[in-house]
């Protein structure tokens, strides 16, 4: 089903991208499309999301192969590689990349789906060969569909000015705030935690305009989310050499940050924290008028007994999406279609955890302290798309072969 | 109170930074006291034999382009705060290759220490970073508790051979025993010395030199040679070695028997007269 053949230098970005995504989670997903071998990943809160997708051109050689298989409907569903590792079991095989980097003439992975394997092959000088046959869980990747071309505010940065940004910061600290204007640009340590703990040291930095690639604010906005992602992200930009790029729009809103330098395109979507009182006049923030809180969508979305206030706010997120065209196509591979399966699967997760949204959502107004990130939308590819358009509460998945949506263009699926 | 101050210079920033460094290894929270002509880092460890075990000195002009400060009153015009010791270290960590390193007393929400830099950039503008770290005052009925610690005439006072070596040497005795010997004599011997029962390990350095004694009169008859020893405990000297950074043009130890028969033993380490750091250790022998 997948072949695939790196050189050297190609395994340490490969590598670096492993690592970039084991700060995210403790699982990863190998997505291997037409567009080539994505990894995914998502944390456990639901609050990060990592992609990374190495196109076809990027490797050696890189063979892809679906299967199809004949379903009653007479649709054609091809099956996708469901194939989900442990960071555990992956990561120790990518340790020392500069060493492999040097060592190594070539990489090989390949799956074995009769026997639910991936099997990571390097090749050394004088004949010596290590493989690594790693077992999968089937699992259905996760996408998250996110619009980055809507946002208002979109910056490019060198990863240097991150990487000077971060150390500014304690490690106890989990969110940091970004704060942007016209003009300039400041990273500071969150608010919420300096006023709790008297020891907690407060530090900001503002770096001008001009020190940006690109800088494009569409609005004064302060956004919070957390910093621990960042780092991963960072190493991941040093070994690419490409600038950083990060689309974000309201507090509540996730952000993005984008590497993409043709061969490879990253990204890490990050929740962020739903502010109430200081984005009045923002249409979508009004829905969140509540206490701060953070409430995984998904959750959100499944449970029947949602506050009339959430809904109305899925309701007005979802509106605008839907109308704007996106330029960039999402070929609906045939990966997207899967069977029912897919969607069971997803259910599943819902319903365990809609008895949590519930109390959560109910907590929510009594408490001041209870801090939650708004999630974003997740897609699970999935097939039946028909009977998901009809009830958007109930689907994850955007409707993105439907007809509706290949009109107007599509969303971009990470 | 008030406090003001702006450093400019590079190198004078790079040794503030150090020594703060220095501090922040040496304790978790230590003291900062702040006077017209000087500012000190100050560590009150109480556990001990009472007393200060930690001071260190910096001659303000020596650092600071501008220096103003008004203390909590006319006749005590000083300011005691107290601060966790990694948080300023990591503030001017930021600060490698600042145009300009400012440090002022301000209030939002609770008393800080607010150290803002601007640093150098590739573009025109400047970055600017502020950290507010966060400060107790210290009351004046503490003050007491924590003045410069009177050095009495020593016994014996010798000058250390190279820190690094004594370190590297030190590190190896600790894996050994907890307590250390250091004997040393008016003839710039000094001997690091561990016993256990099944071993025992000497480490001998010659000519180290003696600085001249305050009173020469009453050390006259001593025996050049007699070494006067004590007995302390190896982790906390080599929390003092491992603090050293900076790279000392004086650094001595002195050793009093005072008429309790109390031990103590001083450190103190000089750097080119601008900063000094004293540190004591009071001895802890061990009766078998």
């Amino acid at each position: 089903m997948l072949k695939c053949v790196m050189s050297g230098s190609q395994v340490k970005v490969f590598g670096k991208a492993v690592q970039a995504l084991s700060r995210i989670s403790d699982e990863l997903w190998l997505d291997p499309s037409k567009k080539g071998l994505a990894l995914r990943c998502v944390n456990s809160s639901r609050s990060a999301y990592g992609c990374v997708l190495f196109s076809p051109v990027f490797f050696q050689h890189y063979q892809w192969s679906a299967l199809v298989k004949m379903s009653e409907n007479e649709l054609d569903t091809t099956l996708n590689l469901k194939c989900k590792l442990g960071m555990k079991s992956i990561l120790p095989i990518f340790r020392c990349l500069n060493s492999l980097e040097r060592n190594i003439e070539k990489c090989k992975i390949f799956t074995r789906s009769d026997k639910c394997k991936v099997v990571i092959q390097f090749f050394y000088r004088h004949g010596i060969k290590r493989t690594h046959n790693i077992c999968f869980q089937e699992s259905q990747p996760l996408q998250v569909i996110f619009d980055k071309n809507v946002c208002t505010n979109t910056l490019m940065i060198q990863p240097r000015l991150l990487a000077d940004a971060i150390v500014l910061f304690t490690s106890s600290q989990e969110e940091v705030t970004l704060a942007v204007t016209p003009l300039n640009f400041c990273l500071k340590s969150s608010n919420e935690e300096s006023m709790d703990l008297s020891n907690a040291v407060y530090s900001e930095m503002f770096v001008g305009s001009d020190e940006f690639d690109f800088f494009q604010i569409g609005m004064d906005t302060e956004i919070t989310f957390c910093f621990k992602e960042l780092k991963g992200i960072l190493t991941f930009s040093e070994a690419t050499h490409a600038p950083i790029s990060i689309y974000f729009d309201f507090p509540g809103k996730p952000l993005a940050l984008s590497i993409d330098d043709m061969l490879v395109e990253a990204n890490f979507i990050l929740a962020t924290l739903a502010d109430e009182s200081s984005r009045a006049s923002s249409p979508q923030s009004l829905c969140l008028s509540q206490k701060r809180k953070r409430s995984d969508l998904i959750k959100k979305k499944a449970g029947k007994n949602i506050t009339g206030q959430a809904l109305e706010c899925i309701s007005r997120k979802a509106a605008p999406r839907r109308l704007y065209p996106k330029e960039t196509l999402t070929n609906i591979s045939a990966v997207e279609n899967c069977g029912s399966p897919a969607m069971k699967r997803a259910n599943g997760d819902i319903s365990e955890v809609s008895e949590n949204s519930v109390s959560n959502t109910e907590e929510v107004p009594g408490s001041l302290c209870l801090r939650k990130f708004s999630c974003m939308f997740f897609g699970a590819v999935s097939s039946d798309q028909q009977e998901h358009f009809n009830h958007p509460f109930d689907s994850l998945a955007r409707a993105s072969d439907s007809e509706e949506d290949m009109n107007n263009g599509s969303f971009s699926i990470f | 109170m008030r406090f003001r101050a702006k450093i400019v210079d590079g190198a004078c920033l790079n040794h503030f930074t150090r020594i703060s460094n220095m501090i922040a290894k040496l304790a978790k929270t230590c003291t900062l006291r702040i006077s017209p002509d000087k500012l000190n880092f100050i560590l009150c460890d109480k556990l001990a034999n009472g007393g200060v075990s930690m001071w260190c000195e910096l001659e303000q002009e020596n650092f600071f382009n501008e220096f103003q400060m008004e203390g909590v009153s006319a006749e005590n015009n000083e300011i005691y705060l107290e601060l966790t010791s990694e948080n300023l270290s990591r503030a001017l960590k930021t600060a490698q290759n600042a145009r300009a390193l400012k440090i002022k007393l301000t209030n939002k929400h609770f008393p800080c220490l607010t150290v803002s830099v601007e640093l150098l950039s590739m573009s025109s503008s400047s970055r600017i970073v502020t950290h507010d770290i966060p400060i107790k005052v210290i009351p004046r009925k503490l003050w007491k508790d924590l003045q410069e610690p009177v050095v009495p005439d020593p016994d014996v006072s010798i000058y250390l051979p190279v820190l690094k070596t004594m370190k590297s040497v030190v590190e190896k005795m600790k894996n050994i025993s907890n307590h250390l010997v250091i004997e040393a004599n008016l003839d710039g011997e000094l001997n690091l010395k561990i016993e256990t029962e099944l071993v025992c390990v000497t480490t001998h350095f010659k000519d180290l030199g003696n600085p001249p004694l305050a009173s020469e009169s009453t050390h006259q008859d001593r025996n050049m040679e007699h070494m006067a020893e004590v007995h302390i405990d190896i982790r906390k000297l080599l929390q003092f070695l491992a603090g050293q950074q900076v790279n000392p043009t004086k650094a001595l130890c002195m050793h009093r028997i005072c008429r309790s028969g109390k031990k103590t033993l001083l450190f103190r380490v000089e750097t080119n007269e601008t900063s000094k750091v004293s540190s004591v250790l009071g001895d802890e022998t061990i009766f078998l």
